[in-house]
């Protein structure tokens, strides 16, 4: 008895011929394969972060820079202000009548803008409530890992100037 | 021609999925090493430290080459199934 004639494929079966169950199936081999391309991300991006700082390093000041006058800022107030050459917001603290501190404005956290409570006498990172001492900017509380960043201040006269720390 | 790779199959029939395991653990353990690697450059770094960039960079690449040469290892009882086949095949048209 002969048997009955099937009927033809419909074209899209000839054209993909896979099973979508078996298209979309991840073995192993393949879950080994994709580990060890993740594996060569991370090999690229460690080699990111040292060609950048090799070849693009981070923003340093040269020379004084003139930022305002000391009328400007009174005891207890910040004064916000930006440098040539680089977007990164600084500000200048002035806790009492002789101490002037000039800090990044950026958490060392996820950069958040720090400011600084006269209340408490700290800075403070408004985001994760992370705490900086002013007079040093290292820190206090919270999750930042580093210290904020610091720049010197010099005071001649009625001028304010900042400059590169000269020690870290 | 020596059977014994068949007759050790045979005996220990789950020999590729442990291997196969093995492997994957390995690469994850690399990972993770990677991923401490990269942490502890992003953060010298941005300190601004001068050491250590370079050796982390060499000690990833490294990591990375040898899971590389790690799946050199992976069983492919499919593909070497199909590999089979097609050597049949071809032994047939000749």
């Amino acid at each position: 008895m002969k048997a009955p004639d099937r009927p033809p494929k419909p074209a899209y079966e000839v054209d993909f011929p896979i099973e979508r169950v078996e298209a979309e199936h991840v073995s192993r081999r393949e879950f080994a394969k994709f580990l060890c391309l993740v594996s060569g991300g991370m090999a690229a991006g460690t080699g990111w972060v040292a060609v950048k700082d090799r070849f693009a390093p981070p923003f340093k000041l040269s020379g004084e820079i003139h930022i305002c006058q000391t009328r400007d800022v009174p005891i207890g107030a910040t004064h916000p202000f930006s440098l040539e050459g680089t977007k990164m917001p600084f500000i200048l603290v002035r806790p009492s009548e002789d101490e002037w501190f000039a800090y990044e404005q950026k958490c060392t956290h996820l950069s958040c803008a720090v400011y600084y409570s006269p209340v408490s006498d700290r800075i403070e990172c408004p985001c994760h409530k992370g705490f900086f001492d002013v007079r040093s900017g290292r820190v206090l509380q919270g999750p930042p890992p580093r210290p904020l960043h610091r720049l010197d201040v010099v005071v001649k006269g009625d001028a304010i100037f900042v400059r590169e720390r000269s020690h870290a | 021609m020596s059977n014994f790779r068949d007759a050790q199959s045979q005996a220990h029939p789950s020999k590729t999925n442990t291997i196969l395991l093995g492997v994957i653990c390995v690469l994850i353990l690399i990972l993770v090493m990677q991923i401490w690697l990269l942490t502890t450059a992003l953060n010298v770094s941005l300190e601004g430290v001068e050491t250590l960039k370079w050796p982390a960079f060499i000690a990833s690449t490294l990591l990375f080459l040898s899971g590389a040469a790690l799946l050199r290892y992976l069983p492919n009882p499919i593909g070497q199934a199909k590999k089979a086949t097609r050597a049949a095949k071809t032994r047939t048209l000749l």
